[in-house]
């Protein structure tokens, strides 16, 4: 028995947001008598930030404190439509379409502002709550104060809305596949280096250290970006290693049938983990950001692979690597059929998909 | 019968065989302790009992007998939160938040009999509780840290596992 070390790399690119199909987000933000903002957005946050980045888009955008701003997405029939927090574009396009509005919000302020202090409007600045005039800091007029005159003095209600829709792009030339339009509104990368060991007695892997680059573009909320990082570094180890529901799939054969047979990663399995965060700005995000979410788990299972070829030098092409699949290997190549790559074989069958598995019928291994 | 939650003596209807999961969330309306997987694997349903963890979708709300129940409501308010409590919120130690409840009790638990602050050793003590979110980096950091108890809950902690290239 020995333990071998390996190390592996893999890369990623990602498409931030929908892009072929057409996402839209919109945002409407309304502001106080007193000066405190509400924004109403339809994004749901599902653990990802995104209540708190789109306030700090917001808050930054008009510049008053983060605590003034009050988000509140927590009824999709009175907020502006959002279709959702998937495909990594909830601070991409939503965060796009509550930066839209808050620009609004800021230029009605200003005229406002400019009425009361009797100055033009592109000469004034809002900056921590206040709106001063540029280059006469002295001569300042609170967001409040400007609130209230709008509300009780002019009869105006401030307000903004935004929107954000990435443009379908037709194939314009069917010949050459040319495209009428940006058929992706950002590309995010990323890379992740693995470091194994794998006992070529029992076939365990154990991941050691997950060193992992994300272009972000912008990391609006660096501690978010690094729980999104930290995260899907965890599930793609749990991906590359541990989390398998059919294991002899399409046949049901120990299917894990409770909670405690689904082997998810826990704290005992955390790696080493380095996290590298690369801001390469996009042109069309929300202060240059690009989307993190869905690519950070996709780049561990592929690292983790070529790392146990580093280490033992057979490739498990299917995941994930349980220690079965690592001990086939080996055997294989002992008996001379030398590295082997299988390639993929399952061709889909509607009778033996996971939706006939899953719907309780059982299912022997066929031919 | 009754039983003390966070310190207030409550009369319970449930048969003494419910679990106590469910009369702490259908009948006192205490909804910090989560049905995970209801069946003593996540974690997420833990509570303190006398101030030692269980997994109380496995716990008859009958036999606990007059030990003291505990959840997160009862370790402290958002103004007066306890050191563990603080330390998740600088860690940022939370995303969705589904198994924050459980593991802050497991760790309150785990320090107060002197666990160590080593990272393996908290992964270890943990390792009971299932997150799907957070990578447990955040989480362990935070356990690590929580014994100092006063942090600045205006910044959140830097990671000492993070470069950014500009």
């Amino acid at each position: 028995m020995a333990i071998h070390i390996g190390r592996g790399i893999a890369s990623i690119e990602y498409p931030t947001g929908m892009n072929q199909n057409g996402d839209p987000s919109q945002a409407w933000i309304k502001v106080k008598p007193d000066g405190r903002i509400d924004v109403f957005s339809g994004t749901s946050d599902i653990g990802n930030g995104a209540k708190t980045i789109q306030t700090q888009i917001v808050a930054d955008t008009i510049g008053v404190p983060y605590d003034w701003v009050t988000f509140d997405n927590s009824n999709t029939d009175s907020s502006p439509v959002c279709t959702g927090t998937f495909a990594s574009r909830a601070t991409f396009v939503a965060g796009k379409a509550v930066l839209k509005a808050a620009q609004r919000v800021r230029e009605r302020i200003l005229e406002v502002a400019g009425l009361e202090m009797e100055i033009s409007p592109e000469d004034l600045e809002i900056a921590d709550g206040d709106v001063l005039a540029k280059g006469a800091p002295t001569k300042k007029l609170s967001v409040g104060d400007v609130a209230a005159a709008a509300t009780w003095g002019h009869g105006e209600l401030i307000t903004g809305t935004g929107a954000q829709l990435n443009p379908y792009a037709a194939i314009s030339d069917p010949t050459t596949g040319e495209v009428d339009g940006v058929p992706h509104a950002a590309i995010s990368y990323a890379a992740c280096a693995a470091e194994v060991e794998v006992n070529d007695e029992t076939g365990e892997v154990r991941v050691t250290k997950l060193t992992q680059a994300y272009d972000v573009g912008k990391a609006i909320n660096p501690a978010l970006v690094e729980g999104q990082i930290e995260g899907g570094a965890i599930m793609g180890l749990g991906l590359g290693v541990l989390e398998d529901s059919y294991p002899y799939y399409p046949s049901a054969e120990h299917r894990g049938d409770d909670f405690g047979s689904y082997y998810n990663p826990s704290s005992a399995d955390l790696p080493e983990l380095h996290n590298i965060i690369i801001e390469n700005p996009s042109a069309d995000g929300p202060y240059g950001a690009k989307g993190i979410g869905e690519m950070s788990n996709n780049a561990q299972p592929a690292a983790i692979a070529t790392a146990v070829h580093d280490a033992v030098g057979v490739w498990v092409t299917e995941l994930p690597i349980t220690p079965e699949r690592v001990l086939r290997a080996l055997d294989a190549r002992a008996a001379g059929s030398g590295p082997r790559r299988e390639g993929k074989h399952v061709i889909f069958d509607e009778e033996l998909s996971i939706n006939a598995v899953g719907s309780g019928k059982t299912w022997t291994a066929g031919p | 019968m009754n039983i003390v939650v966070n310190g207030t003596n409550r009369a319970v209807e449930s048969p003494p065989l419910t679990p106590l999961l469910h009369v702490l969330r259908e009948e006192l309306d205490v909804l910090s302790p989560k049905a995970g997987c209801e069946n003593g694997g996540c974690g997420a349903c833990t509570v303190l009992l006398d101030g030692a963890p269980r997994r109380s979708c496995l716990t008859a709300v009958g036999s606990i007998g007059g030990a003291a129940v505990t959840t997160v409501e009862g370790l402290g308010t958002p103004e007066d939160m306890s050191a563990v409590q603080r330390a998740f919120v600088h860690y940022c130690a939370a995303q969705c938040g589904f198994c924050t409840p459980g593991m802050i009790l497991a760790a309150t638990a785990y320090l107060e009999r002197g666990g160590s602050t080593e990272v393996a050793a908290i992964s270890e003590a943990l390792a009971g509780h299932v997150c799907r979110c957070t990578g447990y980096l955040k989480i362990v950091d935070a356990v690590a840290a929580a014994r100092d108890g006063d942090f600045d809950l205006s910044t959140t902690a830097e990671s000492p596992h993070t470069t950014v290239l500009g």
